[in-house]
């Protein structure tokens, strides 16, 4: 199964995290710490996969992969094959930028409330729930419908990242 | 969207990432939380959408870090919101925040339950995601049947059924007790027909938790899984957006073999054949290609496909197909790909006999050793651990000092532990362990366990031939400018013990070797100066005749060291001082230490620990603990009574059978001179003492039972099943007399060997022997490998072959003693004169230590050896039959009282004995015909014909009718047969045979038609 989700910065701010056992949050801290302390200091086109026992135990992997200025990491046990993984964060991506248009690190910063859902349409209870990104946004798109509908304030529209200089 | 919905939240969120450092960003989440928790205090006042505003606030905040400790009954609250936007985030929140245990998750329950039995799908989503994100134990017992019932509904959408699915999965993983599935096997294969993608995705992953749990049950859905390949393989009706990167589905087909992957075997021959041609073509039809990500997605089919084939124990032409393809896997410019191809060529070592073809990329395996990556240098390493043996150890372990060097620092301390362990497993010589270890210790001093080097002098101690040249070695290396501290310890041990055997040497006499351990005492630590005064004493009781300068530097430092703070040193130094003043007794007291007994390696048990993995095992890790290893490794099983007690140890010589007379003696000795009161080196000064210190970890071993938990793990595992065959087993003659007890069952080992041609004969604490075999038509080549598993030799070791009339047996000369930690192979010539079931018997006897060992143990060259399984048509079957019509070269005879089992079963056992079974020559489905050619010198090529006719309603008997065209061979083959039949060999399916044997039972039990229909 899949133990954490985590999408941090390249500074190691985390964007998104999500534990299917749960974790203290000190915990999580300590371990979203290790886990960058391990990522920052690995050079470009080595492969994705990182021992990870040392950080959280025995029989754990650790799949990641670095976009930008983000890195979008998986955590999980024997019983999942790594490079299905490495295939579901590569979906939860394409998902982003579909949703996004060009998903940059603010849309992930402003929007984690979406995130959040969409990541529920992807893992479940730290399982695969559905991998084709496709019916990811339909899912997405018909929540996001029920949102609209009972929603009576004014949208403000995606160009928040523009707030920022 | 929820979010920017609330202009609150961003500008908060602004104000964090506008935060110049940490300490401003805690300040203005101090900030939000105390604002957040005043307008909670008067929630009256609150509207669900500030609500949702602040509870999105408390989970931005719980994410950055920081404790969020109030709020939970408002994130909880917002679940019972009828608007869906505010349940929303009640759902999402509580699901991060709370853990399963807490209190206010029992306040939900009935709006949750309500949400999922209600008519709304959104909602119902909601409910089920959170409850299967957290899982908790009074959501399955409130629950589970009404998300039972959501996944198997027909009116609901694929989308809710999907949840359900996973719900169920989370729900039954984390409380098994709870959640009822029983009778869902067949549901399970109803699933399986399902035609959404997604819907089946989810319903294969909970398949694999049900079938990793109880495989028995769910016998039916194995021919499903295979279908459902076939048709992911085909791309036949997969969805455009179920295709990634032009792959169908990769994560249904990785699923898919994973399930296959819990079932023991595939008894059905079409739906083993099936599967094979899929996997074939996954093996065959996957290229690297430019795009990462589609390959990624091919290969993720491909490893899966590989770890199913292992499972499955192919023929071992597909095994050879599938170490080629991860040899070029292993040479690839895609680093993930490089990295699995070393990892799965890893797994492929424990699970089948592909050794040898493996070791051709031992080269391109060094070269990964200097991959950029780290990942793949240390799964290169494990690879090289895996793959040593004694053929290649020089090359790997010389390679992995090599490498030492330039190591990165987090992999040193692995690195030198395994180059210590395979020096020490697979070292063709001694010495050439010692300079192994010598030149880690140089290299990685920092890295070098004490361990490492305790062990090394517990070698040199225990086998004299090595002294000089160790001494010799460690007086080489004293001769280096800057040595580190780990190899003063060691070099001036095994000076102060052997330096007087190298007197003659140049450089080497006891002025010059205390000259040089002394000039690095300034240098070294409070816990090596003890050594260093050892050494010294030793030097000088070695001084003969004495050297008054010599003597005078030495007595100096002793009395310098009197009034050393350091109690260990003072009491040494005290101790030292009287005694070198005692002249020609201190021989006696300060002589060579005595030989250790023998005991397990702590580095090995070390090693063996760190495997033993107590999390979710996958099937291969399980399959791979229950295949005996046939490596020879020293797990010693030594009762306890040869573990001698720490304070015999001591510094000072005590004969090994330390008795008291010797101990008054030497008291005595001490009193006369009435220098000293306190000598007795049976009475450990309070302080530890450093030498018992030494050897403490290599002294105290853990309580015997847990010195090699996987051996007994797995003994137990062989023996499960009561074998009749033991009873005819040939008992060692002397065993009850021998202290040494064989480690595994001999009649075991004997029947598993009957079957294939290469294991182990026999082990016990201190010799393994080994058996390899070719047999061609009447001739046979064995070869014994001999072992010896301890640091000394085994003596008077003698072989003798007691052959049967009808073999004519040449043993090879055995060596009369087993050099220490040595393998010796002796070849054996068999030649099978005329048909017989006799059974050819070695003597095999050797001393060790006080106590002598003889064992008498059946060779398995038996009467199949001399078989070669033949396939034959209608045409060529029906007149030879015909030809033989009765006895004394056809005979027949109804045999009662044997083993039921299932036909392919027995089919199987036909194989594997080499009477090969022709399908479809009987054309009743309940009998069984095979072929095969016996070969002796007075038969020569001789056809047998066997007909097994069963009956399914009582499978204890059956009538067997053996023909061929000579009256013995017809009658030794019947009875060698009827043997067979009657007490099956536990090993005719090495993987979990006990388990599979009730599985497929139960099988025949529910459908023997469809299994025989579908041998036949």
């Amino acid at each position: 199964m899949i133990r954490a989700v985590i999408v941090m910065n390249t500074q190691g701010k985390p964007r998104l995290t999500k534990f299917y056992d749960y974790m203290p949050p000190e915990k999580q801290q300590e371990l979203i710490r290790r886990v960058f302390g391990v990522l920052c200091s690995r050079a470009e086109n080595v492969s994705n996969f990182v021992e990870a026992d040392s950080v959280f135990g025995p029989d754990t992997r650790l799949v990641y992969k670095h976009y930008a200025t983000l890195y979008f990491v998986f955590i999980f046990d024997s019983s999942e094959n790594e490079l299905a993984m490495l295939d579901l964060i590569q979906v939860l991506v394409e998902t982003l930028d579909k949703c996004f248009k060009n998903v940059c690190e603010l849309d992930i910063v402003f929007n984690y409330s979406k995130l959040h859902t969409i990541l529920d349409e992807i893992i479940f209870g730290g399982q695969v729930l559905e991998t084709s990104s496709a019916e990811v946004m339909k899912a997405v798109e018909e929540i996001s419908r029920l949102e609209t509908a009972s929603n009576t304030i004014t949208l403000v529209p995606k160009s928040i990242s523009g707030w920022r200089s | 969207m929820a979010l920017s919905g609330m202009r609150g939240l961003s500008v908060f969120i602004s104000d964090i990432r506008n935060c110049q450092n940490k300490e401003q960003e805690r300040l203005r989440v101090d900030k939000e939380l105390g604002n957040v928790r005043t307008r909670f205090k008067n929630e009256k006042g609150l509207t669900p959408y500030e609500k949702k505003k602040y509870v999105w606030k408390m989970l931005y905040i719980y994410m950055l870090g920081y404790d969020v400790d109030f709020g939970h009954m408002e994130a909880v609250s917002l679940i019972s919101a009828p608007k869906y936007p505010e349940k929303q985030v009640g759902y999402i929140v509580t699901s991060c925040l709370l853990n399963e245990n807490h209190d206010f998750l029992r306040l939900a329950i009935n709006t949750v339950r309500n949400d999922i039995i209600g008519r709304n799908e959104t909602f119902q989503c909601l409910a089920l995601t959170m409850v299967g994100n957290i899982g908790g134990r009074e959501f399955a017992e409130s629950l589970a049947p009404d998300v039972q019932k959501l996944l198997i509904s027909s009116s609901c959408r694929p989308l809710v059924r999907k949840k359900a699915a996973l719900c169920l999965l989370r729900l039954y993983r984390k409380n098994p007790d709870v959640v009822n599935v029983d009778g869902w096997s067949d549901r399970m294969a109803q699933l399986l027909d399902e035609r959404d993608l997604g819907v089946l995705t989810s319903s294969m992953s909970l398949l694999v938790a049900l079938v990793s749990n109880n495989h028995d049950a769910y016998w039916s859905c194995l021919p499903k899984c295979v279908k459902i390949l076939e048709r992911l393989a085909r791309n036949q009706d997969v969805p455009q957006e179920y295709t990634y990167y032009g792959i169908p589905t990769p994560w249904l087909q990785v699923k898919t073999m994973r399930a296959l992957q819990y079932f023991p075997t595939i008894e059905d021959p079409n739906t083993r054949r099936s599967l094979f041609e899929v996997l074939q073509r996954i093996l065959m039809g996957t290229d690297v290609v430019k795009n990462v990500n589609k390959n990624n997605a091919s290969h993720a089919v491909l490893f899966e496909a590989l770890a199913l084939v292992m499972h499955l124990d192919a023929e071992k032409e597909m095994m050879s197909q599938c170490v080629a393809l991860l040899g070029k896997f292993i040479a690839v410019r895609e680093p993930n790909i490089r990295y699995l191809g070393l990892e799965n060529m890893t797994r492929m070592l424990m699970v089948s006999d592909v050794q040898d073809i493996i070791k051709r990329h031992q080269a391109q395996i060094i070269t990964s050793l200097k991959d950029p990556d780290i990942s793949i240098r240390r799964r290169a390493l494990d690879l090289l651990y895996g793959m040593c043996d004694v053929s290649n150890a020089k090359d790997i372990v010389e390679e992995l000092l090599q490498y030492l060097s330039s190591a990165d620092f987090a992999m040193r301390e692995e690195l030198s532990l395994k180059a210590a362990i395979l020096a020490e497993k697979f070292a063709p010589d001694l010495s050439w362990y010692v300079d192994v270890i010598l030149q880690l210790i140089d290299k990685a001093g920092d890295f070098v366990s004490d361990d490492i080097w305790f062990r090394v002098v517990q070698f040199v101690t225990n086998n004299e031939d090595l002294q000089p040249y160790a001494a010799a070695k460690a007086r080489e290396y004293l001769d280096k400018p800057a040595i580190h501290e780990t190899m003063v310890k060691v070099s001036a041990y095994l000076l102060g013990e052997y330096s007087h055997l190298l007197a003659r040497r140049p450089g080497c006499s006891p002025k010059e070797i205390f000259g040089i351990i002394h000039e690095k005492l300034p240098t070294v630590s409070t816990s090596t100066v003890p050594i260093l005064l050892s050494t010294y004493a030793k030097i000088l009781m070695h001084t003969q005749p004495s050297d008054p300068e010599l003597q005078n530097q030495i007595w100096a430092i002793f009395s310098k060291y009197e009034s050393c703070i350091d109690v260990e040193i003072q009491q040494r130094a005290v101790e030292y001082f009287a005694l070198s003043r005692k002249g020609a007794a201190l021989m006696d007291i300060l002589a060579e230490m005595p030989k250790f007994p023998e005991r397990q390696s702590s580095l090995l048990k070390k090693a063996e620990d760190a495997e033993v993995d107590t999390a979710e095992q996958s099937a291969i890790k399980l399959r791979a603990q229950q295949q005996t290893s046939n490596a020879l490794v020293v797990t010693d099983q030594r009762p306890a009574n040869g573990t001698p007690h720490v304070g015999q140890l001591g510094l000072v010589m005590v004969p090994s059978s330390a008795n008291a007379d010797h101990n008054l003696e030497d008291q005595g000795l001490a009193q006369e001179n009435g220098t000293l009161s306190k000598v007795d080196p049976q009475s450990p000064s309070p302080s530890a003492d450093l030498l018992g210190d030494l050897l403490g970890p290599l002294a105290i071993e853990g309580p015997p039972g847990a010195a090699a938990p996987t051996e007994q793990h797995a003994i137990p595992a062989s023996e499960g099943d009561p074998n009749p065959a033991d009873a005819l087993a040939l008992a060692p003659v002397d065993e009850q007399t021998n202290s040494v007890q064989p480690i595994g069952n001999i009649a075991e080992r004997f029947n598993a060997l009957c079957l294939k041609d290469s294991g182990v004969l026999y082990e016990d604490p201190n010799i393994q022997i080994g058996i390899k075999a070719e047999w061609r038509a009447h001739h046979g080549r064995l070869v014994l490998f001999l072992g010896n598993k301890n640091t000394s030799s085994l003596a008077s070791v003698q072989a003798l072959i007691l052959p049967p009339s009808h073999l004519k047996m040449e043993l090879s000369l055995v060596p009369e003693t087993i050099p220490p930690r040595a393998q010796v192979q002796c070849p054996l010539e068999v030649m099978n004169l005329r048909p017989s079931r006799d059974v050819a018997v070695l003597d095999f006897s050797y001393k060790f230590g006080t106590s002598s060992v003889n064992v008498k143990l059946r060779l398995p060259a038996v009467l199949n050896k001399f078989l070669h399984p033949i396939a034959v048509t209608a045409e060529e079957f029906f007149p030879q039959w015909r030809s033989l019509s009765g006895p004394p070269l056809k005979l027949q005879e109804v045999v009662r009282g044997v083993r039921p089992m299932l036909l392919l079963e027995m089919a199987n056992l036909f194989n594997s004995l080499r009477l090969m079974v022709c399908p479809g020559l009987d054309p009743n489905a309940n009998n069984l015909v095979a072929s095969t050619t016996f070969y002796s010198e007075s038969t020569r090529a001789m056809l047998c014909l066997v007909r097994i006719e069963t009956d399914p309603a009582d499978r204890t008997q059956l009538r067997m009718t053996v023909s061929s065209g000579d009256p013995t061979l017809t009658f030794e083959l019947k009875e060698f047969i009827k043997e067979q039949l009657v007490s099956i060999p536990t090993a005719t399916r090495p993987p979990a045979p006990q388990v599979a044997q009730p599985t497929s039972a139960a099988t025949s039990l529910t459908d023997p038609g469809a299994m025989l229909a579908g041998l036949l």
